[in-house]
């Protein structure tokens, strides 16, 4: 807090660009709250840290997932919403599903390389929704356990190929 | 053997390398030049050297701009602000419907919790270059180098470029290679940061602003002139663009029509 007093270009700098990002998060929680996309449940209570969420995910009706519960956890770097969010599922149950991998690393070329500031926590969990919604057959990706044995703990580290969006 | 994992790695990192590497070095918009340093750059290559020869006598400075990929966005942003600095009419104009813009956007569904922080800026800074005095100008390059302003009219003027496209969705199709839809390319190419701009980018944004924008394509191609695009075609250019196979800087003319 001391940093608010100061005179200098590059600290005010430094304040603008957190109050930005802070009210932009604020914001997105709140909204998040007040209209989750279905079956998204979102604690008001995320803690002290603004930059890690978890948020609450149920399988849909009429879905292969029905009556399954996951978690995903977002992680937003101080460049948010410049750079995209870390999307991940964790927890005991993750989907089974081919762009989902078992240590819950998900393919999703909105979560990198489609990434646009004007997306938001929300717009990331309605595709997640309609990804799962839309899965015909349950299986992991082809090159999971290779994948999940050499990745890195990040998945935007991942250098993904997009070339199949029809599951 | 190196595992897919590690390479993967190390080609994100040596891509980061050459970000920071590229923004340490130049800013998002630099100083106006003198035309003539782009000499210096070419001196062993005669394609070049006849160009910017061609190019010497119609424009006189040059103001770079960062190759990251917003170049066009922000180069444009950039040079038609600065050229309203002092003609009221144009500079009134531009700003009702710059206000006007967002409920537009709203309208193509665009989030609107996310899309008025950028609208915010970005009115922000067009506010900036109609308030005051003398120190529009620096206060203009200020904000304009200021990543915390500069990204978010970026941004702002991709969506509206985006908004554009999708109107006249039908139009578009015509012009987008692939099977991509053109709202799948506006996702995909317009509105990330970062993705490069292209002739449809250009004239996206040229139309839905109504602001004409030449550039001179500076290429290996034969002759010795510069070739120049106006877009839309047929209207006044108001900003005038230098391209450089994969940039863009600005240019400013010798005697400069208003």
């Amino acid at each position: 807090m001391a940093l608010r007093f100061s005179k200098s270009k590059h600290n005010t700098k430094v304040i603008l660009d957190g109050e930005r990002w802070e009210r932009r998060l604020q914001k997105e929680l709140m909204s998040l709250i007040k209209e989750p996309p279905p079956g998204v449940v979102v604690d008001s209570d995320q803690g002290e840290n603004l930059s890690l969420w978890t948020i609450k995910m149920r399988g849909a009706e009429g879905t292969l997932y029905e009556g399954e519960n996951f978690t995903l956890q977002f992680k937003f770097s101080p460049k948010y919403p410049f750079d995209s969010p870390e999307v991940t599922f964790i927890g005991p149950n993750i989907p089974v599903h081919p762009h989902v991998y078992s240590n819950g690393h998900i393919c999703l070329s909105i979560l990198t390389d489609d990434w646009s500031p004007a997306l938001s926590v929300q717009t990331v969990c309605l595709s997640i929704v309609s990804m799962l919604s839309s899965c015909k057959e349950k299986k992991r990706p082809p090159d999971n356990s290779f994948y999940v044995k050499t990745c890195n703990k990040n998945p935007k580290k991942t250098k993904w190929w997009y070339h199949d969006d029809t599951v | 053997m190196e595992s897919n994992a590690s390479q993967d790695e190390l080609i994100i990192q040596q891509h980061r390398e050459i970000e920071r590497e590229i923004s340490d070095t130049i800013k998002l918009i630099g100083e106006k030049e003198n035309l003539s340093t782009l000499k210096n750059e070419y001196i062993n290559d005669p394609v070049y050297q006849k160009k910017i020869l061609d190019l010497c006598n119609k424009y006189e400075n040059i103001r770079r701009t960062r190759p990251d990929g917003n170049c066009f966005f922000r180069a444009f942003g950039f040079a038609y602000l600065e050229h309203l600095l002092d003609k009221k009419d144009q500079y009134e104009r531009f700003r009702e419907l710059a206000e006007k813009s967002k409920d537009q956007l709203i309208a193509l569904r665009f989030p609107k919790f996310t899309l008025e922080d950028f609208h915010d800026v970005f009115m922000e800074v067009v506010n900036a270059v109609g308030e005051g005095g003398e120190e529009r100008m620096s206060e203009l390059y200020r904000m304009f180098n200021e990543q915390g302003y500069s990204d978010y009219v970026v941004v702002y003027l991709r969506l509206i470029a985006s908004a554009h496209l999708q109107e006249k969705a039908e139009f578009y199709q015509n012009f987008i290679e692939g099977n991509r839809t053109v709202i799948d390319f506006c996702h995909q190419e317009v509105e990330p940061m970062y993705k490069e701009s292209d002739h449809i980018h250009i004239i996206a944004l040229s139309s839905a602003l109504d602001v004409g924008i030449r550039v001179r394509y500076m290429d290996r191609g034969d002759g010795s002139e510069v070739i120049a695009h106006d877009f839309p075609e047929g209207t006044a250019p108001r900003v005038h663009l230098l391209y450089r196979p994969g940039h863009y800087d600005i240019l400013y003319e010798k005697n400069p029509s208003s």
